[in-house]
């Protein structure tokens, strides 16, 4: 991958450089554009879920469907309802919490350990 | 319910623009519905694929996302070359026609005045990602162990001291890339930066911004981004585009 910089500029104006990124394409079909109601509607909560699962995953779907992988089908992630969300994140935020309370005077020993393994 | 068809929605335009030569979705072709001096470019789709709980289904499979993104975009993008066009979001559907249309009239003297705001721009995408060579390179100091708990701690301190400042020149050095561009642009917006695994890259991102600009100025804009980037000397800054405006469409109506 050369920069993309020179390439865009090196390209006609009004052509495409190139076929853009799934992620870029991604970012604007389910984020940006115009928002009319429609009679089918997606949730706007699934858009955001779809889309931060879709800005994690691009990156290595192209191993992973080489692998056979769909995990993505099957990931009750993308499709858990709002109270669900809710209950998951009141437990995250407990074991946060909790975590937080433990680790807490830890943590600066960690520190200096996982320094004194960096410089090996 | 025994619907056969739904009927999709890519994008508004001009009542009098041509329709562009493109397919739609599943090879459909397109038509325009028109409301006074707006049209909708809309395809018919099959309710068996794209009906509520179908949709949400075939959402989870990247395979059948990838492919109807594209085919949105292509249309929308044919649409904004062959003319202005407001994109809509992916899956924007109505039962019918008579249902669209009616949506549309809600509408339609909003996004006349949007697309007036629009004509003649494009949308570029620049991200700025840490410079590879710059802000973060390591420090070269204390390579000795420290001799103490106080002497460890003081050179944490430094440390993150360091990293702190490293991080808040980044912040603002990608802060004056955006507003060196934003000269350029009639519209700007700062969109939340990607995680940089999607551009294949280890440097964190530290913007992700649209610009919408003119095109008898994209020149200017595509020349000052190029010197940002020479100035950096690597490719921490990434020019994508021109899009049609998808970043400048407005929001819910």
């Amino acid at each position: 991958m050369t920069s993309p910089a020179h390439r865009a500029a090196a390209s006609p104006m009004t052509g495409r450089p190139e076929p853009a990124g799934l992620a870029d394409v991604l970012e604007r079909v389910l984020d940006k554009g115009m928002v009319i109601a429609g009679d089918i509607r997606i949730n706007l909560l699934d858009i955001e879920l779809l889309t931060i699962k879709i800005r994690l995953l691009i990156a290595s779907v192209d191993k992973a469907r080489e692998m056979g992988i769909d995990w993505w089908e099957h990931d009750p992630t993308l499709s858990v309802g709002e109270r669900d969300l809710a209950a998951e994140n009141r437990q995250l935020r407990t074991r946060i919490a909790e975590l937080e309370r433990r680790s807490n005077g830890s943590a600066q020993l960690n520190g200096a350990a996982e320094r004194e393994e960096s410089r090996e | 319910m025994s619907r056969a068809s739904l009927t999709y929605l890519y994008g508004l335009t001009r009542a009098t623009a041509a329709l562009p030569d493109e397919p739609g979705i599943g090879e459909r072709p397109l038509r325009m519905l028109r409301l006074g001096n707006v049209g909708a470019v809309v395809s018919d789709v099959p309710a068996a694929e794209f009906a509520e709980e179908a949709l949400r289904g075939h959402l989870e499979d990247l395979a059948w996302l990838e492919r109807v993104a594209r085919r949105h975009d292509a249309v929308v993008q044919a649409c904004h070359r062959a003319g202005v066009a407001m994109p809509l979001r992916l899956a924007t559907i109505y039962v019918d026609d008579r249902s669209a249309e009616q949506r549309l009239g809600d509408i339609a003297e909003e996004a006349e005045q949007t697309l007036d705001r629009l004509d003649g721009c494009d949308e570029w995408g620049v991200k700025v990602f840490e410079s590879s060579g710059g802000a973060r390179a390591p420090v070269p100091a204390d390579t000795d162990a420290p001799t103490s708990g106080a002497e460890y701690l003081r050179r944490r301190q430094a440390e993150m001291m360091r990293s702190g400042d490293a991080a808040a020149a980044a912040a603002a050095e990608a802060e004056s890339v955006y507003r060196a561009l934003a000269q350029h642009a009639v519209d700007d917006v700062k969109h939340r930066p990607q995680d940089p695994r999607l551009a294949g890259r280890r440097e964190a991102m530290l913007l992700n911004a649209a610009f919408l600009v003119r095109r008898t100025d994209a020149h200017a804009f595509r020349a000052a981004a190029a010197e940002l980037a020479a100035q950096r000397r690597d490719d921490s800054i990434v020019l994508t585009g021109p899009w049609a405006p998808y970043s400048f469409a407005g929001t819910a109506v």
